[in-house]
């Protein structure tokens, strides 16, 4: 009895748990494992995956999806090298030669842009958000292959383009051969940093958890319900331009695939982290836990060299864990679960 | 037939069901005999829908039997509850709207011919035969949606009397109905009463009880009040066994009335209220009543901006309200406490602190736009004091709470907003009876501190004891306002006048 109370607090930081076992695992597992090349390895992946997961929370907590994020990524991206580079092979670009501080503020008002469209078509549209972002997902991956006919953008060799590359591709601090701090890793630890405060200390945080844990009654609280959706939706868009323009520094030369089949891991992660697919639960913390979790398994079944066919087996098995655990989660900390909902229906029912 | 008579059909005994803070039903015993017609009564949260939801097997009970048909059943559900006899006429039946009365008596079920096409001739004729087995005569070809409320409530008994129903559970059957088919109604009814069905009837009307049940049992706080035949019993008794005089009550002494906060003039909202004309002054608590429906809580949600509000003028404190969401009442000072708290009242999964403190987090935002913790928490636990909220912490999940401390966490989150005008939509509903003294203390210190304070309930006792005046809804439009310090006020007169009697009247029967 006394047991069952420490159950969801340990459910909400079991992620923190698994993620020690696991970084252990991995040590025993591999001689290079626990080596300053690796970790920031594990971090530099990290680090897209985690800016677009922050964006993804915002979404969740609503009671919201966006899965459209990882287009808007590949797009963005696509984008701002084609702003830039000459049209002439072997780049490939849109000839503008746009300067590069430019293309950044542009892509960056592009992700909004998306995110806003989404957000109006969920909010004034009255549109499935679900649906609304898958269509989104698919349509701006046809733009991007229509677009370039398949061809990749590339901005290598290409010096202007440096800047536009800087995010993803710098070092904070470097000393060679021994550590070295990304710039995209601590620019992906400042985002998380800026989204707990907005989470936890700031009004429009709050509200967002409100909106999520019962929309009807956070409007009868007085919020403005659908102008905080549409605005999480600008945050998920930003933040996947955000991304897209760190992943670009870090490939140089941008596939039409570029983001594909990102937006499964983002899903886990925020869910392995604990964020509730029915809104209103959550922290960023913990979300930072799913990511560097899901990083920290991929590189170590690569390090093991398991065979690129498992290892997307051992993912899916990761996100049924991670729902799994989401529905103890829920389980547990509504104790009264099934009567819950009927006394619910009692109280409305005004015929009783 | 005296045998058959005193055979039960539905045999429940100790039925114990508990939800989160509410004891929803405590030890309820319940039979019905057969070929009985059984009135349900008690007011809202009472405890009959649930008991009704038991024996449907929507709820499974904590504890306690049931016996249908002489049958023990312990693991009651839908299909088993249906299957043994038990079936609910709502006040809405289901039907296809789009399809003809015949296809709606067979749905399911649609007889097949040659071929396995369904033969359309036979269902006609079955259908109008099965119909009028019933003493239902009806074009059967007519479609489901050109019906009236009374044909459709008659179809779907004898749909469930098809379906070998012995017991059939009307709820509020007649709220929806004209005179004349309420007796078209309670006719049927009796005559399938002779052929041995059995009825539980659930309706707020009184007179109605004495015309067609053979039997009533008034529910209370989730308990058994009382049961009787309705030959040996009178309507003031059923209303001292419905209100329950002799339980704990807040009187409120005292009041200092002031100016007028909220006017309201000819507001007409068409299906919802005509020609309304009210003023609510600072430090005075009026009560909103009548039936369901009748316009009190259409108006408070209607003034909220949580529905329309129709057409007419509203000032607040001499200048024009402006209506239409709950974002610019809140800003001008009108706070609204929901009558449906999982709703619209309360989010469960919240801490009670980000719930108290939601409408006012702009307040709360010094420096930066963060929020001031320590600003906050102060504001919380001030209001969990005073308002006595019994919480193990402000970090507390609201949904762990009891409903009244539930509820006592929503007027903290309106109080904190500082309002003008508070309108409170059944603010005791599901709560136990110590909460409703302490959330009526609540309103009286409200108002005492100058807000202008309306109370929209069906509790007529608790808008006696607390009410400076009450005024009575009937079919939308206000029919008699009483004045504590000038009307003699009892449960009987105003219980009259919510049955939409006239001064005149009440004056000839008192």
């Amino acid at each position: 009895m006394q047991a069952s109370k420490y159950i969801p607090t340990l459910l909400d930081h079991l992620i923190w748990v698994i993620l020690v076992v696991v970084f252990v695992f991995f040590v025993f597992q591999s001689p290079v494992f626990l080596t300053s090349t690796n970790i920031t390895n594990i971090l530099t992946a990290a680090a897209v995956l985690g800016i677009l997961v922050v964006g993804q929370t915002f979404v969740l907590i609503t009671g919201n999806f966006d899965l459209s994020s990882e287009s808007t990524l590949g797009v963005t991206a696509l984008f701002g090298m084609f702003l830039i580079v000459p049209a002439t092979p072997p780049y490939w670009g849109g000839g503008i030669m746009l300067n590069p501080y430019l293309a950044i503020i542009t892509i960056l008002l592009t992700g909004a842009l998306i995110g806003y469209v989404v957000g109006f078509l969920i909010t004034v549209g009255k549109m499935n958000n679900f649906i609304v972002t898958l269509a989104m997902l698919l349509i701006l991956r046809g733009l991007m292959m229509a677009f370039t006919q398949g061809k990749p953008i590339s901005g290598l060799n290409f010096e202007p383009a440096d800047v536009y590359f800087w995010l993803g591709h710098e070092a904070l601090f470097e000393i060679p051969d021994v550590a070295r701090i990304p710039l995209a890793v601590v620019a992906t630890a400042a985002v998380f940093g800026v989204g707990h405060i907005i989470l936890n200390h700031r009004r429009f945080g709050r509200e967002l958890y409100a909106i999520g844990g019962n929309r009807n009654a956070a409007i009868a609280s007085g919020i403005d319900a659908d102008r905080r959706i549409r605005q999480v939706y600008v945050m998920s868009g930003v933040l996947a331009a955000l991304a897209g323009w760190m992943l670009a520094g870090r490939v140089g030369s941008i596939q039409v695939n570029l983001g594909d089949g990102y937006i499964f891991t983002v899903m886990a992660a925020a869910v392995i982290g604990g964020i509730s697919l029915q809104g209103g639960r959550g922290t960023m913390l913990g979300a930072l836990g799913g990511v560097l979790l899901l990083s920290t398994i991929d590189r170590g079944l690569n390090l093991m060299r398991v065979s690129v066919f498992w290892v997307k087996v051992i993912q899916g098995l990761i996100i049924m864990l991670a729902m799994f655990i989401d529905a103890q989660r829920v389980r547990y900390r509504t104790p009264h679960a099934k009567a819950s909902v009927p006394s619910a229906a009692e109280t409305s029912n005004k015929t009783a | 037939m005296d045998d058959a008579v005193s055979t039960p059909v539905v045999d429940m005994v100790d039925i114990v069901k508990v939800f989160p803070g509410v004891r929803a039903l405590d030890s309820v015993s319940f039979s019905v005999k057969s070929g009985q017609i059984h009135a349900l009564l008690g007011k809202n949260g009472a405890g009959k829908s649930t008991l009704m939801h038991v024996l449907t097997g929507l709820y499974t009970p904590d504890s306690g039997s049931i016996r249908i048909r002489g049958t023990q059943y312990e693991n009651l559900n839908t299909a088993r509850a249906k299957e043994a006899g038990i079936a609910l006429v709502a006040q809405h039946a289901k039907f296809v709207p789009g399809l003809s009365i015949a296809e709606n008596v067979y749905s399911g079920m649609l007889p097949v011919g040659q071929f396995g096409f369904v033969d359309w001739k036979k269902m006609k004729r079955d259908a109008s035969d099965r119909l009028g087995q019933f003493d239902i005569d009806i074009d059967v070809t007519r479609l489901m949606e050109e019906t009236t409320v009374a044909e459709r409530q008659m179809i779907e008994i004898a749909r469930a009397l098809f379906a070998d129903a012995s017991v059939i559970i009307l709820d509020e059957p007649t709220a929806p109905l004209p005179k004349h088919d309420v007796a078209k109604l309670f006719e049927f009814v009796r005559r399938q009463r002779e052929r041995g069905a059995s009825f539980i009837y659930i309706s707020h009307y009184l007179e109605e009880i004495f015309e067609v049940a053979d039997h009533v049992t008034v529910m209370r706080n989730g308990t058994v009040a009382g049961s009787s035949p309705v030959k040996d019993i009178t309507q003031p008794e059923l209303i001292r066994l419905i209100s329950g005089a002799d339980v704990e009550r807040y009187k409120r002494e005292g009041s200092s009335i002031g100016g007028a906060v909220l006017e309201v003039k000819g507001l007409t909202r068409p299906g919802a209220y005509s020609e309304v004309n009210l003023t609510f002054h600072g430090g005075e608590v009026v009560g909103l009543t009548g039936l369901e429906g009748s316009g009190p809580g259409e108006l408070a949600r209607g003034l909220f901006g949580l529905e329309t509000l129709g057409e007419g003028k509203v000032t607040l404190n001499s200048v024009p309200y402006r209506h239409g969401s709950p974002i610019a009442a809140l800003q001008q000072g009108l706070a609204y406490l929901p009558r449906d708290r999982h709703g619209l009242g309360i989010i469960g999964i919240r801490s009670v602190r980000d719930n108290v403190s939601l409408s006012v987090l702009e307040r709360l935002e010094p420096l930066f736009g963060l929020i001031n913790s320590a600003k906050e928490k102060k504001l919380v636990q001030d209001y969990i004091d005073v308002l006595g909220i019994k919480t193990p912490s402000m970090s507390t999940a609201v949904e762990n709470l009891s409903g009244g401390n539930q509820q006592k966490v929503v007027v903290a989150k309106l109080a904190a907003t500082e309002p003008k005008m508070l309108i409170l939509d059944e603010p005791t509903q599901g709560v136990d009876v110590q909460a409703k003294v302490e959330l009526l203390r609540i309103v009286d210190d409200l108002s005492k501190r100058g807000v202008a304070v309306a109370v929209v309930s069906d509790e007529l006792s608790e808008l006696m004891d607390i009410c400076d005046r009450i005024v009575v809804f009937y079919r939308g439009t206000i029919i008699r306002e009483f004045r504590k310090d000038r009307d003699k006020i009892t449960t009987a007169i105003l219980l009259a006048a919510i049955e939409g009697e006239t001064v005149e009247t009440i004056n000839a029967g008192v």
